[in-house]
């Protein structure tokens, strides 16, 4: 269905997402979540520089996940250097 | 006999790209012709089909290959969506002029903005004027046999033009329709091997596309101009020769449907023109005297036959699936086109323009029922108050 | 208005599915259920999801199916508006995915899983008033997901309808729904083998009783 002229934007142009995209919520891309062990963590951020989505949060002591965006690829599980993300069936989670 | 199968028209084409034996294929991809060259390249790989099949490193490039390649002599074939199309556009003029009849498939795609992927006939709309033939298929089927039927036409000596075998993207070009497909031995009888015409030949060197001076400009225009024209009565004898051969008869420039004793009528060309047609027919029910004329062939465009068609009516609506802005009649180039053709019937006949489907939108049965009860309301008071709307925004 | 352009007897097959790794399952599901059809004399359609973004990993990808005794009149209608069948290649699509988006009263959902239709009950929150039952299958045990380009973007698929897990969720429809005859659909997909196991195993729910526990 059209989306009524006036509700479309002028010549096209959408103010840029500083911090995310309303637009584009892609946290029920996941099939799999990542599951941090903050007892393994060495917080050195390489799932943070790592993940294509900007989904891992660092603003604490251990890093944490921004399951609204987060597509479940598995990268930080990959990358981590010490084992401390793991990836549990979406389902397993009831939020 | 040949063979009924469910595919879309992507798949469709190029089984007329195979059935036709091209021997030379440029491909470079973009949605949604995509389809028709991912099926051609799994027919070479498949070696179902033996043809050269050159990966273009863009639109532009890939017409040139086939440009090069009908003038060795070999039967060509290209194609392209979108943006893609307009991309390649210089290279059309010189293909037409130097009178190499390959062929190129559009399967329909916006220009950007809005930068979807969705059908809008504008893309090859905008390529009318480059003297080739060119129409659009309403449906797989059609889209088969509309590449039959152009390379047919385009080869035949009295006329030597390239060909744009038009579908609508996504709505004919992926949506799977029963399509019969057609035997070798029934396309060999209706598309003989390709002879060229003029070729380049080391044995007779010439040059194709040679610089002209000025002075041969008006004659060299002069020569495409009668080749277009000399066309009509070629397209005629083509379809019906393809009439008597694949049983599947098409009316060359128009077809009508439930034009008896109507009174308003809507004129289209391409796929949206089935949605149309279910509206007539729920009408028709009703008692409702409405009624479609397709448009098959655009270029050369059939003043003479949509004159006689479209003018015994009380009003005729035109449908335009592109968009020409500031174009006279605010609307598109088939609205233009059809009032040139009824152009001295004085008022006899209103006509008003409708812009829809645009962006790849479905143009819906109510947006067509809409479109009807103006044009009842036009017959009515014998004049438009508008001279066209744009859907859905105006009506 | 809406009323003049009614197809009493069509029915839609909406299957939704992860990009890339399952746009052919999705495809042959909807694909094998339509030609099984054509073969029972119906008209039918099958097409998939042109603006879903079908080369992004994981992301919803819908294909669907149109099946009615009378000619399709709504043919460049290109998307199912009101499903009667809704299947899932994947279970977590519960999840955050409005898959019954205007389903029919007395709609079925066919899901790809190992879990019960209990626990998957619970996560969708929208569309259920016109759910008539749930059907689970887990169609991973019986045939692999095959994941291939051949069939993409209208063209033809040269790795075989019905070759893979498709096979299995489309026998879950045809048991559920009997919208065709199981043989029919056998004569279509070439692993008849995973659809046959399916359409025995496959557990019809009747969502009554998941209403009435939750
Ligand atoms: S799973 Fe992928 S998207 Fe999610 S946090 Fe890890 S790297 Fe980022
Ligand atoms: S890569 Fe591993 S150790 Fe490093 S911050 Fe991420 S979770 Fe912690």
């Amino acid at each position: 269905m059209s989306v009524p002229v006036k509700e479309v934007p002028f010549a096209g142009t959408v103010p840029s997402p500083k911090t995310e995209n309303e637009g584009m919520i892609t946290g029920n891309w996941r099939t799999r979540r990542p599951v941090l062990d903050a007892d393994k963590c060495t917080n050195c951020l390489i799932c943070w520089i790592s993940c294509p989505d900007s989904s891992v949060n660092q603003n604490a002591d251990v890093v944490s996940f921004n399951l609204k965006y987060c597509k479940g690829c598995g990268i930080c599980n990959e990358v981590c250097p010490v084992g401390a993300i793991s990836l549990a069936p979406e389902l397993d989670f009831e939020d | 006999m040949g063979v009924k199968k469910r595919i879309s028209g992507c798949v469709a084409t190029a089984n007329a790209v195979k059935l036709a034996d091209v021997e030379v294929i440029c491909s470079y991809p973009i949605r949604p012709y995509t389809g028709i060259m991912s099926e051609l390249a799994r027919m070479v790989a498949d070696g179902e089909l033996d043809a050269e099949f050159v990966y273009g490193e863009g639109e532009h490039g890939q017409l040139s290959v086939v440009y090069g390649a009908s003038a060795a002599g070999a039967r060509a074939f290209t194609g392209s969506s979108g943006v893609g199309v307009t991309y390649a556009m210089e290279v059309y003029s010189p293909i037409s002029g130097e009178r190499l009849p390959l062929q190129m498939a559009i399967a329909d795609r916006t220009l950007d903005p809005p930068g979807d992927f969705g059908s809008e006939q504008t893309d090859a709309l905008c390529c009318r004027d480059q003297g080739w033939i060119q129409g659009w298929a309403s449906t797989p089927q059609e889209a088969l046999d509309l590449t039959l039927l152009y390379y047919r036409i385009g080869e035949d000596p009295r006329v030597l033009l390239p060909q744009y075998a038009c579908q609508d993207g996504y709505f004919v070009s992926h949506i799977l329709g029963e399509v019969d497909i057609p035997d070798a031995a029934q396309v060999k009888e209706f598309l003989p091997p390709y002879k060229n015409h003029h070729v380049l030949d080391p044995r007779n060197p010439q040059i194709i596309g040679a610089q002209m001076e000025p002075s041969m400009g008006p004659g060299m225009q002069y020569q495409r101009y009668q080749a277009i024209e000399g066309s009509r009565k070629v397209i005629e004898e083509v379809h019906e020769e393809f009439g008597r051969i694949f049983g599947r008869k098409y009316a060359p420039w128009v077809e009508e449907y439930m034009t008896d004793d109507a009174e308003v009528v809507i004129f289209m060309q391409g796929g949206h023109a089935e949605t149309c047609k279910t509206v007539v027919k729920r009408l028709r029910n009703l008692g409702e005297k409405v009624g479609l004329v397709r448009l098959r062939t655009f270029r050369p465009f059939p003043t003479q036959q949509v004159r006689d068609a479209l003018g015994r009516f009380k009003a005729v609506g035109v449908v335009d699936n592109s968009v020409n802005f500031g174009i006279s009649g605010a609307a598109g180039v088939l609205l233009t086109e059809a009032r040139t053709a009824l152009y001295g019937l004085g008022d006899k006949v209103p006509t008003v323009g409708f812009v829809a489907g645009l962006g790849g939108e479905m143009i819906t049965h109510d947006e067509f029922y809409k479109m009807f009860a103006k044009l009842k309301e036009v017959a009515k008071a014998g004049k438009a108050d508008k001279q066209s709307y744009w859907l859905p925004f105006e009506l | 208005m809406t009323n003049l352009f009614e197809e009493p007897g069509l029915k839609q097959i909406t299957v939704w599915a992860r990009g890339v790794y399952e746009n052919k399952e999705a495809r042959d599901v909807v694909v094998a259920v339509t030609e099984a059809a054509a073969l029972e004399g119906k008209f039918v359609q099958a097409w998939e999801n042109y603006v879903d973004l079908p080369d992004r990993i994981y992301v919803p990808v819908r294909a669907y199916g149109k099946i009615s005794d009378q000619e399709i009149e709504s043919k460049y209608v290109y998307e199912n508006e009101t499903p009667d069948i809704v299947a899932l290649t994947e279970e977590t699509l519960v999840k955050g995915v409005d898959i019954l988006a205007g389903i029919k009263p007395g709609a079925v959902l066919v899901i790809n899983t190992k879990r019960p239709a209990e626990y998957l009950f619970k996560f969708i929150k929208k569309g259920t008033e016109n759910l008539a039952s749930i059907v689970t299958v887990d169609a991973n045990s019986l045939a692999k997901s095959i994941i291939t380009l051949s069939g993409a973007e209208g063209a033809t698929d040269a790795s075989g309808i019905g070759k893979g897990m498709g096979a299995a969720l489309a026998a879950a429809i045809v048991k559920a729904t009997g919208i065709v005859q199981f043989e029919s659909l056998l004569k279509i997909v070439e692993n008849k083998n995973a659809a046959k196991k399916a359409f025995e195993k496959a557990q019809v729910v009747d969502v009554k009783t998941l209403v009435n526990a939750g």
